[in-house]
């Protein structure tokens, strides 16, 4: 049983043309900017600087199953292939010895990556796309906070200076003003105001389309739309916001879902469990969210890409810079920081009658144990799977698949949550 | 053994007797975990500042469940000996953001201290100090001293007083002066210092009050004259830090003799100074300190351990690279590259312990290769 969109068949159809012409225009001599998933790609989008996503990039050669082999090019250099999977498999791409042969026609060589230096080995992945000749590295640095409000996605949208502190949000306008002065000399292109303020505008306006479809799917009963659906419908437009097409395509979801929802369609009519995945898509197998559907009737109907979609983006205020500051100051603490984190995942999980969580813990300093913890306190049964979500050497289907069933048999279904 | 080194090293293994005597007195112990917290805030409001490390091979079953096993095993151990009450009474407890095991300890005692307050952790602070070399960071770190200054006084109930402040960064300038000539005497040939001893004496200073820390090492320094030669085949190790003992005496039982380290438990601990009175002294201090493993560009580290290595006439490079700490793996390459030298990597390391075999028969690769160079 599967949910297919018209809009997100759509969105698809989108991207591959986009990638096409985007290799084209590479090609002609245009810079290419590579970045990192939480950096401000709105300052690109307003200076018309096409940039590719470094973890949509990593999905895709995962989803065609080439990262073993990507992860291999990356240790023949020396580097490691058991760190940073996730961020480091665009750079392994440009060590392709066949790129024509790559997903997509292969990944163009970046003249600009753009990344922050959070974490101890993210930033060296950027540092060695810098040694390649013709690549600049532009880091961005971001503070942390001594405390944090736990409601910050009732505080981000207007009062995102309460919820972030001033100053992280002043050396985050100060890193960004710099990048600005950066880009304006690296590429000689204008950065407009009046088309950054346009830009703001409409990812606020995708943004509250995101809301009504994470609404709408929280409160339908039996699930609408379900993961392997939304993630596609709100990211490939995600990765395209400040755009008219994005904030279209958002709303082309949302109506979509809404119709769904009207009629009655259901992923699983018979509905037994909504489930939620805490954690990085397991791009490796896709398939995976759709197992448990017809023997368990369990449907995955939540993950953190239309979740913080919904919550994480918008930013209003009379100066963009800071309001776009605010977007990216303190974005991985909403998803991977307690108690920002395990506060809004109970949150979701309420919102959505989440029966189970399964959460992805993969091996590196995120950790799990307070996200775990708020959600088994607040009633509802969590399973850990440990793995990558990119490198499928670390784990194998059969493992993760019984785990599940296992674990809805033994704690989800018997509990009588519904 | 002198006098003095053997006191030292008897505070490098007993990490909490100066402790214990300052609070007997009725005076505030600080724990602290990271070098880029500013030690001379805490001097100068009368509190010890006393570095927290981890004890490999000890159980550390609470900080795995805390932080999960994808953190660097150093955290968790910490963790673990904070929660058992094995740094003995702290009044406060101040991280830094030297690498995200730190951040990630940090946030797992804001919230134990949030969701579980029957665990009475001590008033947890982050100092976020951070280290790109602009302007911006500056601007940022200057604040985060300036409210670090702020909380502590407030914890110690009364100001810091500017000449305090002066004062406490005079003295642990000082310090770093003259452990920065005491690590001449390893760096020597013949070396009169094994690494072992090294990192003991550094690691002492991080538990002594200052004036003491100042005491030892000026009478160590004057009876250098009596340290014996030091022998082994000349190593500089990069990669992981070593907040104990176990990996270099494991080196150096297998015929090394470490001359010199990029990390900050050892040289990068106290090879630059403030040089000046104020919190922005302070502050580009810290900003400006380094390069770690977790913090600077592969760039700049590569450059850094191609000149310490040669300062420390080294032989041979080694990167230790403990597991879940994920940065030093990916300098590799540049270090090896920039270093001239013949290069071992050692990854995905047990923490404390080195694995003898591997480490073998890479030395046995290195060295050959040194020899066909030759």
């Amino acid at each position: 049983m599967s949910t297919r969109l018209a809009a997100t068949d759509a969105a698809r159809s989108h991207q591959r043309q986009w990638f096409a012409d985007l290799r084209a225009e590479v090609a002609r001599g245009t810079p290419l900017a590579v970045v990192n998933a939480d950096a401000p790609q709105e300052i690109l989008r307003t200076m018309g600087i096409p940039y590719v996503v470094n973890q949509w990039w990593a999905s895709i050669v995962a989803a065609k199953r080439r990262t073993t082999a990507h992860l291999e090019l990356l240790r023949a250099r020396g580097y490691p292939d058991y760190t940073e999977q996730y961020s480091s498999t665009a750079l392994a791409s440009a060590f392709d010895p066949d790129p024509e042969s790559a997903p997509w026609g292969g990944l163009p060589r970046p003249s600009i990556v753009l990344a922050e230096t959070t974490g101890d080995s993210s930033r060296k992945v950027f540092d060695v796309w810098e040694e390649l000749p013709g690549t600049t590295f532009y880091a961005l640095e971001s503070g942390a906070a001594c405390e944090a409000p736990p409601n910050w996605w009732e505080l981000m949208p207007e009062h995102w200076e309460e919820a972030i502190g001033s100053d992280r949000l002043d050396l985050m306008v100060g890193e960004l003003t710099g990048l600005i002065r950066f880009l304006e000399m690296h590429t000689g292109r204008a950065f407009s105001e009046s088309r950054f303020r346009e830009v703001m505008s409409l990812v606020n306006e995708q943004a509250e389309w995101n809301r009504r479809s994470r609404d709408l799917i929280a409160t339908t009963r039996p699930c609408p739309v379900d993961v392997m659906a939304n993630v596609p419908g709100v990211m490939l437009p995600q990765w395209h916001r400040g755009t008219a097409w994005a904030r279209d395509a958002a709303r082309a979801f949302h109506d979509e879902v809404a119709e769904r929802a009207a009629t009655g369609a259901a992923v699983c009519p018979d509905e037994r469990a909504r489930l939620m995945w805490v954690g990085r898509g397991l791009w490796f197998d896709m398939g995976f969210y759709q197992r448990f559907q017809r023997e368990y009737g369990a449907v995955f109907v939540w993950s953190m890409y239309l979740g913080i979609a919904a919550d994480g983006y918008q930013r209003y205020g009379d100066d963009p810079l800071r309001a776009l500051a605010a977007r990216f100051a303190a974005f991985s603490d909403q998803l991977y920081t307690p108690p920002w984190s395990s506060e809004w995942y109970v949150k979701e999980a309420r919102l959505h009658g989440i029966d189970g969580a399964v959460q992805l813990v993969s091996d590196d300093a995120r950790g799990s144990h307070f996200t775990t913890r708020a959600l088994e306190r607040a009633g509802i049964p969590v399973l850990e799977l440990h793995a990558d979500n990119v490198d499928p050497r670390t784990t194998d289907e059969s493992t993760l698949s019984g785990a599940v069933a296992d674990w809805l048999e033994r704690r989800v279904l018997p509990s009588g949550h519904r | 053994m002198p006098a003095a080194l053997a006191q030292l090293l008897d505070h490098a293994a007993d990490r909490t007797s100066a402790a214990r005597r300052w609070s007997a007195a009725g005076r505030a112990v600080a724990g602290y975990v990271g070098a880029d917290v500013p030690v001379e805030l805490l001097t100068a409001a009368g509190m010890l500042p006393v570095r927290l490390a981890g004890t490999p091979g000890a159980d550390a079953a609470l900080g795995d469940r805390y932080l999960g096993t994808g953190v660097d095993p150093v955290a968790r151990s910490v963790l673990s000996t904070l929660l058992e009450g094995g740094y003995g009474h702290l009044d406060a407890l101040i991280v830094s953001s030297d690498c995200e095991a730190s951040r990630r300890l940090f946030y797992a005692v804001r919230e134990l201290r949030r969701l579980e307050p029957e665990q009475a952790l001590p008033p947890a602070y982050l100092v976020d100090v951070l280290h790109l070399p602009h302007r911006t960071t500056t601007g940022y770190v200057l604040a985060k001293v300036a409210q670090l200054r702020a909380w502590i006084a407030e914890l110690a109930g009364q100001p810091i007083r500017d000449a305090d402040l002066a004062a406490a960064i005079a003295a642990h300038d000082r310090l770093r002066g003259l452990l920065s000539r005491f690590s001449e005497l390893r760096r020597r040939e013949p070396a009169r210092l094994s690494g072992v001893q090294a990192l003991g004496v550094v690691a002492a200073t991080t538990v002594l009050p200052v004036p003491r820390a100042i005491e030892l090492l000026e009478r160590l320094l004057d009876e250098a004259g009596r340290l014996p030669v030091a022998t082994g085949d000349r190593v500089f190790v990069t990669g992981s830090s070593h907040d104990g003992p176990d990996v270099y005496a494991a080196l150096e039982r297998a015929g090394l003799l470490v001359v010199g380290e990029d990390h900050d438990w050892g040289d990068l601990l106290f090879h630059r100074p403030v040089g000046g009175t104020t919190e922005l002294a302070l502050a580009e201090r810290y900003q400006h300190n380094g390069p770690t493993g977790p913090r600077a560009s592969i760039r700049r580290r590569a450059a850094h351990t191609a000149s310490s290595a040669a300062a420390s006439r080294a032989e041979i490079l080694l990167s230790y690279c403990r597991v879940q700490d994920p940065g030093p793996p990916w300098d590799f390459p540049r270090q090896r590259a920039e270093a001239g030298l013949p290069a071992v990597l050692l990854e995905r390391q047990p923490y404390g312990v080195v694995d003898v075999d591997a480490l073998r028969l890479a030395l046995g690769e290195a060295t050959a290769q040194r020899d066909i160079a030759r």
